[in-house]
């Protein structure tokens, strides 16, 4: 664990991953390898394909070329949903709740997507199933408490303001109870103290879960925060352009190259 | 709105449904009466099927009516042809058509079909059901008739229990018994952790599949399930009537079963359930104009559509917790404060 790729003992790991969209090459050739219970920061301008590098991995696009291995075994070709039911739950950068039910059902149904008892008893209710829909409940408001939503719990998801919406994402992912836990900008649009609150947040949950997370993140202080002790690789233009401690990251100049563009010749050019 | 409000608008539709009832029983006579209790029953089956599939899935289908032709000859053959007790062939005629559905089921949600795509590859399965069941004229020994109908099928007066009397009134018991079944088994199926799935791939596909929900598995789930009762309203009809002909399961019947979900409101079972039994008394009370009702459908489809595209109950729950509220009301105000 720390500021040097594992490995031995990886959970996840990329190999040479490459998608094309039609000419365009969105990932190229990525490499990386990730070990239990770190807290990795994935970092880019715009455009670097960073959200298409956990849409690879939870196969929402299939690569053009490259593999995925998952404790060692290729995940190349498994449906999303059994890539989450194998351990490997997300949020997404534009939230995705289910807009119509409550705060409560939204965090349940990352509990049962495979529900706990057969179809016939659940048509006609038989102790199993109550008892089954009882602990989900329980393991639910316990989930709901620990994002502090515990109040909002019968209000329909639609309706919660932007950044309770982004805890409820959260919620839901952590309700899968994964291995790993892709958490796609949790901070974007936060102003400050919020995102001290997520933060707090985060890290409550890695601490307590012991899940591997990796989060794609815009806020440096989030990340640099986050990712202390762990590595932070840095996309551009589909590529991996480094990887390394925060610090590292930071006095990178080929880092600062591509947030901030380079002067060459007095004229500006812009790598975004 | 208060428990006290909600108690008397539930106990004023009680009351109000009652009069209506025993008003139209004094004009239109008993065996009339009868009668559309029995069809509403029916419709009303077939409608919380369809409920699950459009209004909780989220997929629109035009080709229900295909799952009661299946369901209905089936069970009509089991009963005629193999005496087979009538509560088992009601239940095959279900799970058979349950099983045919996987036919179309399978092939669209494969290739992901969805929206007006499925509600068309449903449509032209009913369609296909009822010309084969048209020129089908025997299968073996067994006499289908073709579009002569398949006759002298045992009537539910003769086949549901004679401890009932034989009045007309048994046909109406046993119908309303397995419509109010219907009601209160696809309510716990949508309370249940299946139904949650349903609800979240009709929300969101794509966040459901991300949350580990089977978008194949649940979809084929609903699908069978509405078709398992439109088998199983098939099959009453099958006993109603005493007899089946193709002609029974056109695409108007599909239609009408869809616009009492649509009417009564998605992820509601409430509503459909009152949609329904309106659509079938409105139209038998009024015979003489009972054609035109088509063109009354579209215009209500169209202003639905406008004014409340959610459905006229959408997204309202049965819930009868003010009831259990009220009788401990005054604790429950005391934590309210």
């Amino acid at each position: 664990m720390g500021i040097q790729e594992p490995t031995t003992n990886k959970i996840l790991e990329l190999r040479n991953l490459t998608i094309d969209f039609g000419g365009v090459r969105a990932v190229n050739d990525l490499s990386l390898s990730i070990a239990p219970g770190e807290f990795i920061g994935l970092i880019g301008p715009n455009g670097a394909g960073k959200t298409t590098v956990f849409n690879l991995i939870t196969n929402a696009y299939q690569a053009t070329s490259g593999d995925i291995l998952f404790e060692g075994k290729s995940v190349r070709g498994v449906t999303p949903d059994k890539i989450c039911r194998m351990g490997i739950s997300r949020t997404f950068q534009n939230i995705r709740l289910f807009p119509h039910m409550t705060v409560y059902e939204n965090v349940e149904l990352g509990l049962h997507a495979q529900p706990h008892y057969s179809l016939f008893e659940s048509f006609v209710r038989l102790p199993r199933a109550s008892r089954a829909e009882r602990e989900a409940r329980q393991k639910a408001h316990e989930l709901l408490e620990m994002v502090n939503l515990e109040q909002h719990a019968n209000a329909v998801a639609g309706s919660l303001p932007y950044g309770l919406q982004r805890r409820l994402e959260i919620a839901r992912a952590v309700a899968a109870d994964p291995k790993i836990l892709l958490l796609d900008e949790p901070a974007a649009g936060m102003n400050e103290d919020e995102c001290n609150d997520l933060v707090r947040l985060i890290r409550q949950i890695h601490e307590s879960k012991k899940f591997t997370i990796i989060m794609i993140e815009h806020h440096m202080a989030v990340v640099m925060d986050l990712c202390k002790d762990h590595r932070i690789y840095v996309l551009t233009l589909g590529s991996l352009l480094t990887y390394g401690g925060p610090a590292e990251i930071q006095s990178n100049p080929q880092v600062i190259k591509a947030y901030l563009g380079e002067k060459k010749d007095g004229r500006n050019k812009r790598v975004s | 709105m208060s428990n006290q409000k909600k108690l008397l608008i539930f106990l004023g539709g009680t009351i109000l449904t009652i009069v209506t009832l025993f008003v139209l029983v004094q004009i239109a006579g008993v065996g009339y009466f009868q009668n559309i209790s029995i069809l509403a029953g029916i419709t009303l089956i077939a409608t919380l099927g369809v409920a699950i599939l459009t209004g909780y899935t989220g997929l629109f289908t035009i080709g229900h009516a295909g799952f009661m032709a299946m369901g209905g000859y089936l069970a009509a053959i089991l009963v005629k042809e193999y005496h087979v007790p009538f509560i088992l062939a009601l239940m095959g005629g279900g799970i058979f058509a349950g099983f045919t559905s996987f036919i179309i089921g399978y092939p669209a949600f494969r290739s992901r079909l969805r929206g007006d795509y499925f509600a068309i590859a449903t449509l032209g399965f009913a369609e296909a059901i009822r010309l084969l069941l048209n020129n089908v004229r025997a299968i073996g020994p067994i006499k289908l008739g073709g579009s002569f109908g398949y006759m002298d099928i045992p009537s539910l007066n003769v086949l549901c229990w004679e401890w009932l009397g034989s009045d007309g009134w048994n046909g109406v018991i046993v119908v309303l018994l397995f419509a109010v079944g219907t009601l209160v088994m696809t309510h716990m199926f949508v309370k249940s952790q299946y139904g949650k799935n349903c609800i979240a791939v009709c929300q969101d596909e794509v966040a459901a599949q991300m949350m580990g929900v089977d978008l194949m598995r649940t979809k084929m789930l609903a699908l069978f399930i509405s078709a398992f009762f439109a088998g199983v309203a098939g099959a009453l009809m099958a006993f109603y009537y005493g007899y089946l002909t193709p002609g029974f399961f056109m695409i108007t019947r599909s239609s009408d079963l869809l616009a009492g979900v649509v009417f009564g409101g998605m992820q509601s079972l409430i509503g459909p359930t009152i949609t329904s039994i309106v659509l079938v008394a409105v139209p038998e009370v009024l015979r003489g104009i009972n054609e035109y009702r088509l063109i009354a459908y579209g215009l209500f489809f169209v202003i639905v559509m406008i004014f409340r595209p959610q459905g006229l109950l959408g997204y309202v729950e049965m819930n009868f917790d003010f009831v259990r509220q009220l009788w401990r009301r005054e604790p429950a105000k005391a934590t309210g404060k």
